[in-house]
């Protein structure tokens, strides 16, 4: 299979997901970063945890409030995202992009299908 | 958010930790106005009749004074805390009272059955605190301010040909001032303070750090009907001869307190990691036993670590390791003497503490 970049899709929780080389990239959507507010810690996630869709696998630390991090799909965590260790305000200053939380090797694909594309995404913040 | 029936901005644009940082360093607006603010008319009859609920000797309050204070209940414990003062308008001469919106109905209650004709000024005037090392310069250009005003003077002064109520007071710890306007000019006022670029609009994130920072005991946190004056640290506020006084509700319980040993005390704690310590936190010393509870927590700009505020059993030694349940961690926090940030008040044109 060759590379391919999807496109980013977003769970109910406020995360973000988007896949290249069934290596997935989640963190929290922009809306999810400007409701919480100045983001002050983030407890990153143990790289080679294997985890399940809708665990708790780690916490954001804002000014407001705690908020729980759900991995979006099974699979395992490759990597995290140190540069937040030092600075978790990367999160609201870019929270798509530079603001990654963790990567994952995914383990069904179906799960990322299921999830909402950025316009579905945008319906549901409506609703 | 919702906060005592009203929908208040925790935040303005720029967010709470640059809020709060302005308000240290420069200046910020708080909108108060949702908090109680009564006149009741200064006569011997009525001040009898508070002097049950108050610890002050009222008769003795001085002219254009303001004073930290509370309503009591029969135990001694704190119906809700206030800031009483005596002044006159025109020529009048009155208590002029500020209380906490969400006791509103309690307060309210008191006041009216100890002063029939109380005015609840809220209901035309705006309150607006200005806070911070600049708050003079930001005002200055704006209203008369005497030179010689120090922390916590009030006094009558003008805007748009309104009466205003003015003290150099506020709950941040920095030098600062609060107006109570009518609601006719307050937009005006506003409109014309944020004019200077030192100073912007702050919401209730940035007014509970600064509070925190500065030690202040917040209503409904570390202050509550079951808690009195002395277990919460504030003894300093009570006048020691109403004490004796029977007509003083709770007068009995507080001047054992006083002479006795408490079963529990205040004091500031500092997170040793990122995380953050929050109200409801349990407290557990080196044995696991638990020996308290955090009533306030937050994310201290100054100190860029997390800070709160916590009830302890009195037998716990400061000295040992305490640890606080973070999520489902013990982790190590450091104790320290409150405030966290010291104060920033003017007496005589200096800064004093």
């Amino acid at each position: 299979m060759g590379a391919y970049m999807s496109e980013k899709k977003y769970t109910k929780d406020h995360e973000w997901v988007s896949i290249v080389n069934e290596i997935a990239t989640i963190g929290i959507s922009n809306h999810a970063q400007e409701s919480l507010g100045d983001i002050v810690f983030i407890e990153l996630p143990s790289v080679g945890n294997s985890v399940k869709a809708k665990d708790e696998i780690c916490v954001v630390e804002s000014v407001k409030a705690a908020s729980d991090i759900y991995a979006p799909i099974d699979g395992e965590i490759i990597e995290v995202n140190n540069n937040l260790e030092n600075d978790a305000a990367i999160i609201n200053q870019d929270a798509e992009n530079e603001g990654w939380i963790f990567k994952m090797k995914i383990s069904d694909s179906n799960q990322y299908s299921e999830l909402m594309s950025e316009d579905e995404y945008k319906q549901f913040l409506e609703q | 958010m919702p906060f005592a029936g009203f929908n208040m901005p925790i935040n303005y644009k720029t967010g709470i930790i640059n809020e709060h940082k302005n308000v240290r360093n420069h200046s910020g607006i708080f909108d108060v106005s949702h908090m109680g603010q009564i006149l009741i008319e200064n006569n011997e009859t009525y001040l009898h009749k508070l002097e049950k609920y108050i610890p002050l000797q009222l008769k003795k309050l001085i002219k254009n004074r303001s004073h930290y204070s509370f309503l009591l209940n029969k135990d001694g414990g704190v119906i809700d805390d206030l800031i009483i003062s005596n002044i006159d308008i025109k020529n009048k001469p009155y208590l002029y009272i500020v209380y906490n919106a969400s006791r509103k109905k309690e307060d309210e209650e008191i006041f009216i059955s100890c002063a029939p004709n109380a005015e609840k000024i809220y209901i035309k005037n705006c309150l607006f605190a200005i806070q911070g090392p600049d708050s003079i310069n930001v005002l200055k250009n704006v209203i008369d301010i005497p030179e010689n005003m120090n922390f916590f003077d009030i006094l009558i002064s003008k805007y748009n040909n309104n009466e205003i109520i003015i003290s150099r007071s506020g709950y941040t710890g920095e030098d600062g001032f609060e107006l109570s306007i009518p609601n006719e000019s307050a937009e005006n006022l506003i409109t014309h303070v944020l004019k200077n670029e030192n100073t912007m609009l702050c919401g209730l994130g940035s007014r509970d750090s600064l509070r925190l920072e500065a030690g202040l005991s917040l209503y409904g946190h570390e202050l509550n009907e079951k808690i009195t004056p002395i277990e919460a640290g504030l003894s300093w506020a009570l006048d020691k001869e109403r004490l004796e006084d029977e007509n003083l509700n709770g007068n009995k319980v507080l001047s054992d307190q006083l002479k006795n040993k408490l079963s529990n005390k205040k004091i500031g704690l500092i997170s040793t990691s990122k995380s953050m310590l929050r109200d409801g936190m349990t407290l557990f010393d080196n044995n696991n036993n638990e020996i308290g509870k955090i009533t306030s927590g937050c994310f201290s700009p100054n100190l860029n670590k997390s800070i709160a505020i916590a009830y302890v059993t009195s037998e716990f030694n400061t000295d040992n390791p305490l640890f606080c349940k973070i999520r489902k961690k013990l982790e190590l926090v450091k104790i320290n003497n409150l405030p966290f940030v010291k104060k920033n008040y003017r007496k005589n044109g200096s800064v004093y503490e």
